[in-house]
């Protein structure tokens, strides 16, 4: 196996926990290592504390691990909490009076303060990490000249050194040879975190307006359509509340704007009338749903998986719609463009459905794997606009696929009717039995459509076994590697990761799970929504699921260790 | 109805309906834009008045209940070669749609808002709006309306709305100027309009509104806001109609950098520019 180091750097708010963690993978990314960033991965709860992991590996890194080689406490009173994860072999900083290994005395604040500032302690910390790591400190260059203006750059610069300097006297020669990372040619990946890669393929697949009201997760994909949306003209709107959002997104497409909105699940409650307004005007509309645990406010910055059934069914009325659901960022990235191209396409609200784990995520991309796909246009222009005898154009028009060909305001000729009512095929409202009928058969004929588009999961291990594990989004990579290490141990295990979960592929899945001996899925959830799904949708036996709500992501080796109970 | 814009729509409303003035006073006003129907839309949420745009043959964007102003300040950022307008009741804007009212004055797309003002929720049987006065007894509020009603001129006066005014559905032809003079100003304009309801509304009838409302006098200094106020104000005695304030400042789609230019639907988007952004993010060798 290659290298594997996983760092855990853990602090109070304003401590610059993200700084450690956002500078040490742009020094390992730049030392030609991969990396995987996420938020607190320890099992157990713990309160308003921040912690992130940054794991280093020499190949791709997905997925986070619990045990920790390196621990960096920003706050010491955190350390009985999270010093008992630090392995065998591995080493904690901490500015303590006194210790004993695995924990080290550094002492970050005098040193900040040489530095010439009582708040670089964090940037100090990183020093140490750096130097045990064997990464040359000018890899911090760029990022501090990116990130930082005037004599604070210097500042950075010097504690950075300073915490480097004390790392080489203070930390055991074993343990620095322990860490040191060998040198490596360097491949220049893309650092992305979820939140981006998604609001990145967005911008990709031809986003050009877009508006929210902030609320975390979602919050991010917003900051990048707002700050980096103008380089492609994109106008994004902060509305004064969800229901304005996503109205004004239907607004905007209506008027031939490729549209999203991103939202957690307490604002895609407010969102859900619009939604069903989407529905029956067929106005496309990507909406963002990255979760996190609810009822209500719940636990607004953790992660869950709970509002799957909530989006499959949210809206009044019966209408079709896409629900595709990334696995990594670079799925959001590929997803979210088809997802602009397929909401055109079909006239649909199409839905991204992330969490706060996904959201937050941060790793390193090779670009050849961000594909940027070329764009199609669906809306009829000019002379392409199909009119009746009388020279109207019918915005509903009947179809065998459900398609009306939609055309937008300012086409010299015609006028563009849509209505929340039910409406005959020039948009007009009616209460005609025999005129719903057929609209309620159109739109529904749409979803058919849909069906025979199914973006098909991903299915990896044996063609049959004892075990299948199901899981959909954020869960992909988790998955795939607790079947690596179920595989070590001789287990005939498979995966199968759903991109899409509406229309269901139901046929694919009920190929498969009769292949195994068992089929358990995975679920960031309570209840199984999943399984409560693919049992509806395919008829076929799920023997259970592996469920976990306690706000924190799934872990490779816990996840296994819950498998193995099960079979 | 006849000219330019008509339909065969067939629209549910009471004879006697203020509507029915409120309609020709807003086709009048669109045949003196000059416009062509497929430059005009108009939006509105539901109830009777939200019919409307059914009558009017221009493009039509019939929402939500109280949801057609953020639909319209959306198509008119995505097309600001639109001329946009909403019209609509009271209830609508008002009531289920009021955060959207309050935040669209302040956001300051330059849109036309026409209020189709009763008092009174006329498709679900007699029910107060938000403009109701206290007292008023409804099929809910047998002992008479507690709250007080929504002053919506004062309203539109305290968040800063450029142009402000009242018209009266018995008027068409005044109301018509009104609807013109908003249409043309540049940024959000209200023009609030006394409709009587000949069916739910027995207090404010045409006879009644007969006597209270008065036309602002020729010499009406329009960029007094805090006289303008002081008319937004009166309703006990008399009812001021016309423009009670007007003054211009810039509009949204003048102060957003992104919205000038081809409309929004038309805008490419470069290969090139997206790798650029993703470049920015690429990890710089150590």
């Amino acid at each position: 196996m290659g290298i594997d180091i996983n760092i855990r750097v853990t602090g109070g708010a304003g401590q610059g926990v993200h700084t450690v963690s956002n500078l040490i993978m742009r020094m390992v990314a730049g030392a030609g290592y991969r990396f995987h960033v996420t938020q607190d991965y320890v099992s157990r709860i713990r309160g308003g504390r921040n912690a992130q992991g940054i794991r280093i590996g020499s190949e791709p890194v997905r997925a986070g691990r619990e045990e920790a080689d390196v621990l960096l406490a920003l706050n010491p009173d955190l350390l009985p909490d999270y010093l008992p994860d630090v392995g065998e072999g591995g080493f904690a900083l901490a500015d303590v009076p006194s210790a004993d290994p695995p924990l080290f005395r550094a002492p970050l604040k005098e040193m900040a303060v040489q530095a010439g500032s009582p708040i670089l302690a964090n940037v100090a910390g990183t020093g140490a990490i750096a130097c045990a790591l064997g990464i040359p400190l000018e890899t911090a260059d760029a990022v501090f000249a990116s990130d930082f203006k005037g004599d604070f750059v210097e500042k950075n610069r010097a504690a950075l050194r300073l915490g480097a300097d004390w790392a080489k006297e203070n930390l055991p020669e074993k343990i620095r040879e322990r860490f040191r990372l060998p040198p490596r040619s360097h491949s220049r990946p893309i650092i992305l975190s979820g939140n981006e890669a998604l609001a990145l393929g967005a911008i990709a697949g031809g986003c050009k307006f877009a508006a929210g009201y902030p609320m975390t997760p979602g919050t991010g994909i917003l900051s990048v359509l707002a700050n980096e949306g103008p380089s492609v003209g994109l106008v994004f709107e902060q509305a004064e509340d969800e229901i304005a959002a996503l109205t004004m997104a239907i607004g905007a497409s209506y008027t031939g704007a490729r549209t999203i909105v991103a939202t957690s699940g307490g604002g895609f409650a407010l969102m859900v009338e619009a939604l069903s307004l989407a529905g029956m005007m067929e106005t496309p509309v990507v909406i963002v749903v990255a979760m996190r645990p609810g009822p209500a406010t719940g636990m607004p910055t953790r992660t869950e998986q709970g509002d799957l059934e909530f989006v499959l069914s949210a809206g009044h009325g019966e209408f079709p719609r896409l629900v595709l659901t990334p696995g990594s960022p670079e799925e959001a990235f590929e997803l979210a463009q088809r997802a602009m191209d397929l909401a055109e396409e079909f006239q649909v609200p199409v839905f991204l459905l992330t969490d706060q784990y996904l959201a937050d995520t941060v790793v390193d991309i090779d670009p050849e794997n961000l594909v940027v796909r070329p764009l199609r246009r669906h809306i009829v222009r000019g002379d392409s606009i199909p009119r009746t005898q009388q020279g109207k154009y019918l915005r509903h028009a009947y179809t065998e696929s459900g398609i009306s060909p939609m055309a937008v305001p300012g086409e010299p000729g015609i006028t563009v009717v849509v209505d929340s009512d039910e409406h005959t095929e020039d948009g007009h409202l009616s209460e005609d039995h025999a005129t719903r009928i057929r609209m309620v058969e159109k739109r529904l004929r749409k979803g058919v459509t849909l069906a025979g588009k199914t973006i098909p999961p991903l299915f990896t291990g044996p063609p049959n076994g004892d075990l299948v594990l199901i899981g959909f989004g954020s869960t992909k990579e988790v998955i795939e590697e607790t079947r690596r290490i179920l595989a070590r141990e001789g287990r005939n295990v498979a995966t199968v990761h759903l991109r899409q979960v509406w229309p269901f592929p139901a046929e694919e899945i009920a190929g498969i799970v009769p292949r195994f001996g068992a089929a358990l899925t995975v679920e960031n959830n309570a209840r199984g929504q999943l399984a409560r799904v693919i049992r509806s949708e395919c008829g076929v036996r799920i023997d259970g699921t592996v469920s976990r709500y306690d706000g924190l992501p799934f872990t490779p080796a816990a996840l296994a260790r819950d498998v193995r109970r099960r079979i | 109805m006849t000219g330019k814009y008509e339909t065969d729509f067939e629209n549910a409303w009471c004879p006697g309906c203020g509507n029915f003035g409120i309609l020709n006073a807003v086709t009048m006003a669109l045949e003196a834009t000059g416009r062509e129907k497929h430059e005009i839309v108009l939006v509105s949420g539901i109830g009777q008045a939200a019919k409307l745009p059914h009558s009017v043959d221009v493009n039509v964007f019939n929402g939500l209940h109280g949801r057609a102003l953020p639909a319209a300040a959306a198509i008119k950022m995505a097309n600001p070669g639109l001329t946009v307008i909403v019209t609509s009741g009271d209830g609508d804007i008002y009531g289920e749609g009021g955060n959207h009212f309050l935040h669209n004055i302040r956001r300051n797309v330059d849109i036309a808002l026409f209020v189709h003002d009763n008092q009174v929720y006329g498709l679900t049987k007699g029910q107060p709006s938000p403009t109701a006065n206290a007292g008023w007894t409804g099929s809910l509020q047998r002992a008479g309306v507690i709250s007080g009603p929504f002053p919506p001129l004062a309203v539109a006066l305290a968040l800063g709305c450029g142009f402000v005014a009242r018209g009266y559905a018995a008027d068409p032809a005044f109301t018509s100027d009104l609807m013109l003079q908003a249409i043309r100003f540049p940024g959000f304009a209200l023009v609030d309009i006394l409709q009587p309801c000949v069916t739910f509304n027995r207090k404010n009838t045409y006879q009644w509104y007969g006597k209270m409302v008065h036309k602002l006098p020729p010499d009406h200094d329009v960029t007094d806001r805090g006289k303008a106020m002081t008319l937004a104000l009166e309703w006990e005695e008399r009812i001021p109609l016309g423009v009670l304030y007007r003054k211009e400042k810039p509009t949204f789609e003048q102060l957003h950098p992104q919205v000038p230019g081809l409309p929004l639907g038309e805008r490419e988007t470069p290969e090139e520019a997206v790798r650029a952004l993703l470049r920015r993010r690429q990890a710089v060798p150590g």
